[in-house]
């Protein structure tokens, strides 16, 4: 599967955020994404996900040989294409349980085939399945949003600034669930404030984004070498 | 004070608790899921009286069948309005101030008065009787039926609680009141979520007035003071509160017998210097949280 975004423009408060992005992603890799706060990290995930429409260009998704325009699809038809999402600052629901959480994002109670599998990938949550989302630690909590993002098997993670936040070690455990969830078959794309050295054990390739601009494209490494990624996005 | 007359007073209140439970609830659960504050509401009420008086007086005669048949009719008959209001009326304006949401219930409600005044006229409904007898307490009688509303209305009290605790879809609404982009961008039908929430509250507030027309009377204008009361009884309980439309009702309702037993000139004085009181200390109300606003 793969998701073609086309030279999209989206609006927010009158301003353009996103100014003519074209990319690519696949469920064969993982990617990340690298821009300053403000520079239209968020707002992308939010048009690909159809909770923001663009004013300007398409996107596509590419499923099975069949071509799918997602441009003004409603969010919830855009994620049962295999479309998981990790927003930024979690958002868990805090009054329902690590169990009710996933239930909700997969629309029954969980068959325990599929809770067995996450569980698999992420054992710390099965000790805390009767706990509300409001007692949960900041690491617990990312935890359960990327399980909840997994429920229906999707095969493209999209997950905003998962790192953000969290003491070392968190980061360590995260960055192995993701691996691992990557060797499962799922494609990721991860957006990153700017930390190269903990996002590249993550991505195989990277784009910059700068004021609605993807000013890069290329391996991981390669941005630190590039002027213009330099400039745009460290100032340097 | 004589035990009986207690007795008699305690029913009374239970009866006006219950009724305001099912409109506060309808309207709590409207507000607290999708922030939507339906003026409108008190009008479903109001619809609600008079399909009931319809089925029991002027179709089927008031028999028990009678009254049931009104009471299912308006449940039914207020979540199609409910459904019908949020899709055409309301969800266009979803993405606008939330302002011109409230200005559009305001004038469904003005609209609703004055269609019923075209339909039934301007002057009082009254049931000529009520079914399932009366019963003695001491020298006084009490109808049955005021207890039928009472266990009625607590049935429902705690389907709601166990529709909210137990069922996915009660659950999703809850994840769809805390962030309904991200229930939505999860693959919950927050449209489907929606519509549903909104029948469900409105079909509460039909109930409701179906259930209360009998003892209390048809007229146009009874939504307005119900909306009013109803807005006591949520801001005494909590926003968005199941539990706190409960106790906002009990506590209203026993603030208004004691005022018919001191002083009955102002009947309903009392729950309004409640509901102050609970303004000024506790703003949220006895059992609601901190409502994020949103856009």
């Amino acid at each position: 599967m793969k998701i073609l975004v086309k030279s999209i423009w989206t609006k927010l408060g009158g301003i353009d955020v996103l100014r003519g992005v074209t990319l690519e992603i696949s469920s064969t890799s993982s990617i990340a994404l690298i821009g300053r706060n403000g520079a239209g990290k968020t707002t992308l995930l939010r048009t690909i996900l159809g909770i923001l429409k663009p004013y300007r260009g398409s996107i596509v998704v590419e499923k099975g040989g069949e071509q799918i325009q997602t441009t003004r699809m409603k969010p919830y038809k855009i994620a049962r294409l295999g479309i998981g999402y990790v927003p930024q600052g979690r958002m868990i629901f805090p009054d329902l349980t690590v169990e009710e959480n996933l239930e909700v994002a997969y629309g029954s109670p969980v068959p325990s085939d599929v809770l067995e599998w996450i569980y698999t990938i992420i054992p710390d949550l099965k000790k805390l399945r009767k706990r509300l989302g409001m007692y949960l630690s900041g690491g617990e909590q990312q935890m359960l949003a990327i399980a909840r993002a997994l429920v229906r098997r999707p095969k493209i993670l999209l997950l905003d600034e998962p790192l953000e936040g969290l003491a070392p070690r968190i980061v360590k455990t995260i960055t192995k669930t993701l691996r691992d969830i990557r060797e499962e078959g799922v494609g990721l794309f991860i957006t990153e404030p700017g930390n190269i050295k903990r996002i590249k054990p993550l991505a195989e390739k990277a784009y910059g984004i700068d004021r609605g601009e993807i000013v890069y494209s290329g391996n991981v490494d390669g941005i630190l070498q590039d002027p213009v990624a330099r400039r745009r996005i460290w100032g340097l | 004070m004589s035990i009986d007359y207690a007795l008699v007073q305690a029913i009374n209140t239970l009866f006006y608790a219950s009724i305001l439970f099912l409109i506060a609830s309808g309207l709590s659960l409207i507000y607290g899921i999708m922030r939507i504050l339906n003026l409108a509401h008190g009008s479903f009420y109001m619809l609600g009286a008079y399909i009931s008086y319809t089925a029991a007086m002027l179709w089927i005669g008031p028999t028990p069948a009678g009254f049931v048949a009104g009471f299912v009719l308006s449940l039914a008959f207020l979540a199609a309005v409910g459904a019908l209001t949020e899709r055409i009326l309301i969800r266009p304006l979803y993405s606008k101030p939330s302002e011109l949401q409230l200005l559009l219930t305001f004038a469904l409600m003005i609209a609703l008065d004055d269609v019923v005044k075209m339909i039934w006229g301007p002057e009082y409904k009254s049931f000529t009787k009520l079914p399932w007898g009366y019963m003695s307490i001491g020298h006084y009688s009490v109808p049955i039926y005021m207890l039928v509303v009472i266990a009625s209305s607590t049935i429902i009290g705690l389907l709601l609680w166990w529709f909210f605790a137990k069922t996915t879809i009660g659950k999703q609404m809850r994840a769809a009141a805390y962030n309904p982009e991200i229930a939505a961008a999860l693959g919950m039908n927050t449209d489907l979520l929606f519509v549903s929430a909104f029948a469900l509250g409105s079909a509460l507030s039909g109930f409701a007035g179906a259930m209360a027309s009998p003892i209390l009377t048809a007229y146009p204008g009874m939504g307005t003071d119900a909306i009013v009361l109803s807005f006591a009884v949520i801001v005494i309980g909590g926003m968005g509160s199941i539990l706190g439309s409960v106790v906002g009702a009990l506590i209203a309702a026993i603030a208004r017998t004691v005022m018919v037993i001191v002083y009955p000139l102002l009947e309903v004085a009392l729950i309004y210097i409640v509901m102050i009181i609970v303004l000024l200390v506790k703003p949220t109300g006895l059992f609601g949280k901190e409502i994020v606003e949103r856009r």
